[in-house]
């Protein structure tokens, strides 16, 4: 569910799951996670997915048949997070098509990112009674506390261009082949410098951007998990995924 | 070794002027040292309202005197904290400080842009942190940038390295004015100057302060150990190598 391509000596990996939409699991993340660490001499990281969607959120239904799924993987998703930021390599995130509530964490945790004019970027995920709070330590680092606010109240979706405004994203591309291939050469342009100075310099910006800021990172993850599981959450989780209310 | 900076002053409007021209006011332990002298001075004047920080000649400042870095050890430690000093005592004056970025600003010397309260370049000018691809770690500017542009575009800004036109430093939020060319920019930092010494100095005096104290500006430990953490790297057999490479290939 996790595939890994070296070019050279950038590591890339993609979501594998194409026909629901690299929908996450408890076990891709765990994938990520370990892949990343057993890294540890990639000079970069890509992160993609395999198709048109780089990656559509939380697998719901698996969320829907276990109440278990719902913490692990908002437990999960924290500890991929975290290990896309700790890595001394720099992670490049190809956030092509959509990249929904858990998708847009991983952007967000991502050092460079890019997407397609046409994603969906966004945390709708309020809509199912299920909090995105987990993501808001490293979103309002990547585009500033107003925006961050802004994109975990509001349910709404934006749009490539628009996540570029937010500065979200480094560049919007007109295609997913071409956000990809971007995300391919950036990674490549970085694994050419000094490996020990990105580290040093990547370590120093986590520490003094409170990245590291482990009580923040356990209070956002507590208020996620706060209404995991909640009446309202499997009320409004069951609603959506009925099928009187299937697209 | 004062004539390695210049102050002038027309009622409350400061000038001070990096006046290194032969090395691209790139700063060296002489140039800081003035600098600071400069700096304490104009802490001890209660006529001036707003400070504008230039550069004589084609550049604003080069950026760290490479060479002597790479002379020992000893002398980066001194240079990195005296510039990491040198930012806190900068940004701690009861000032607006205005950059007026005349060239080149890399990066200590595009560190300095970043203490400004506002800055403007022209479209052509050059600036920007090349520090990791030389093998050298950025921790002094860095917080700055950070304070400047947010820390997502810092991160990018910092571990892409390279340079940037001013046209970019401009979209970026580097500097908070453009210019078309290098001969427009004394009439709009004349301009901004006038604007800015409009203000009550009290109340110019306590927004400055609470903005300080609020993105942590006047931490110096913080300053100190970037410092430390740049001098520690430089210090690599790794660095060295990689740093004397970029020097031949100048």
């Amino acid at each position: 569910m996790l595939s890994k391509e070296i070019i050279g000596s950038v590591c890339v990996l993609r979501i594998d799951r194409e026909a629901k939409r690299n929908a996450l699991t408890p076990a891709i993340l765990a994938s990520i996670r370990q892949t990343l660490d057993n890294a540890m001499s990639a000079r970069a990281i890509v992160l993609s997915g395999v198709g048109d969607t780089f990656c559509s959120g939380f697998d719901l239904s698996a969320c829907r048949d276990d109440e278990r799924v719902l913490p692990e993987l908002l437990l999960a998703l924290q500890a991929a997070c975290q290990a896309m930021r700790q890595h001394p390599a720099p992670l490049v995130v190809s956030a092509h098509g959509a990249a929904i509530a858990g998708g847009c964490a991983l952007v967000a945790a991502a050092d460079f990112a890019y997407t397609t004019h046409d994603a969906r970027i966004g945390y709708p995920a309020v809509r199912l009674g299920i909090s995105p709070a987990v993501s808001a330590p490293l979103l309002r680092l990547a585009v500033g506390d107003g925006h961050a606010r802004e994109r975990l109240i509001d349910p709404g979706v934006i749009d490539g261009r628009e996540a570029l405004r937010l500065g979200l994203v480094a560049e919007s591309l007109p295609s997913t082949s071409r956000c990809e291939a971007r995300a391919i050469e950036t990674a490549r342009a970085l694994a050419e410098y000094p490996p020990h100075a990105i580290a040093y310099t990547k370590r120093w910006l986590n520490r003094i951007d409170g990245s590291d800021n482990h009580d923040t990172a356990s209070a956002a993850v507590e208020a996620s998990l706060s209404v995991a599981g909640s009446d309202e959450q499997r009320a409004m989780l069951a609603l959506a995924l009925s099928p009187r209310t299937q697209p | 070794m004062n004539h390695l900076t210049r102050l002038t002053s027309n009622g409350p409007i400061g000038t001070l002027t990096l006046n290194r021209p032969e090395a691209r006011n790139a700063l060296s332990i002489d140039l800081l040292g003035s600098l600071h002298d400069r700096a304490d001075e104009i802490a001890r004047r209660d006529d001036l309202r707003v400070l504008i920080l230039t550069g004589e000649g084609k550049s604003f400042c080069a950026g760290m005197d490479l060479k002597a870095v790479l002379g020992d050890d000893k002398t980066a430690i001194t240079l990195l904290t005296m510039l990491a000093d040198l930012c806190v005592k900068i940004r701690s004056l009861p000032l607006a400080v205005l950059g007026r970025v005349n060239g080149a600003a890399i990066g200590g010397g595009c560190g300095l842009v970043c203490i400004c309260d506002l800055a403007i370049t022209h479209a052509d000018s050059k600036m920007g942190f090349p520090e990791v691809g030389m093998g050298v770690c950025p921790a002094v500017v860095a917080p700055w940038l950070i304070r400047r542009v947010g820390a997502g575009k810092a991160r990018r800004i910092l571990l892409m390295g390279g340079l940037m036109t001013g046209q970019q430093a401009f979209d970026t939020g580097i500097v908070t004015g453009l210019v078309p060319g290098a001969d427009d920019l004394d009439d709009a930092v004349a301009q901004t100057a006038e604007r800015l010494a409009s203000g009550g100095a009290q109340a110019l005096q306590a927004t400055k302060n609470h903005l300080n104290n609020l993105d942590g500006s006047l931490d110096r430990d913080q300053a100190r150990q970037g410092a430390e953490l740049s001098a520690r790297v430089l210090a690599l057999p790794e660095s060295r190598a990689r740093l004397q490479a970029a020097l031949a290939g100048r």
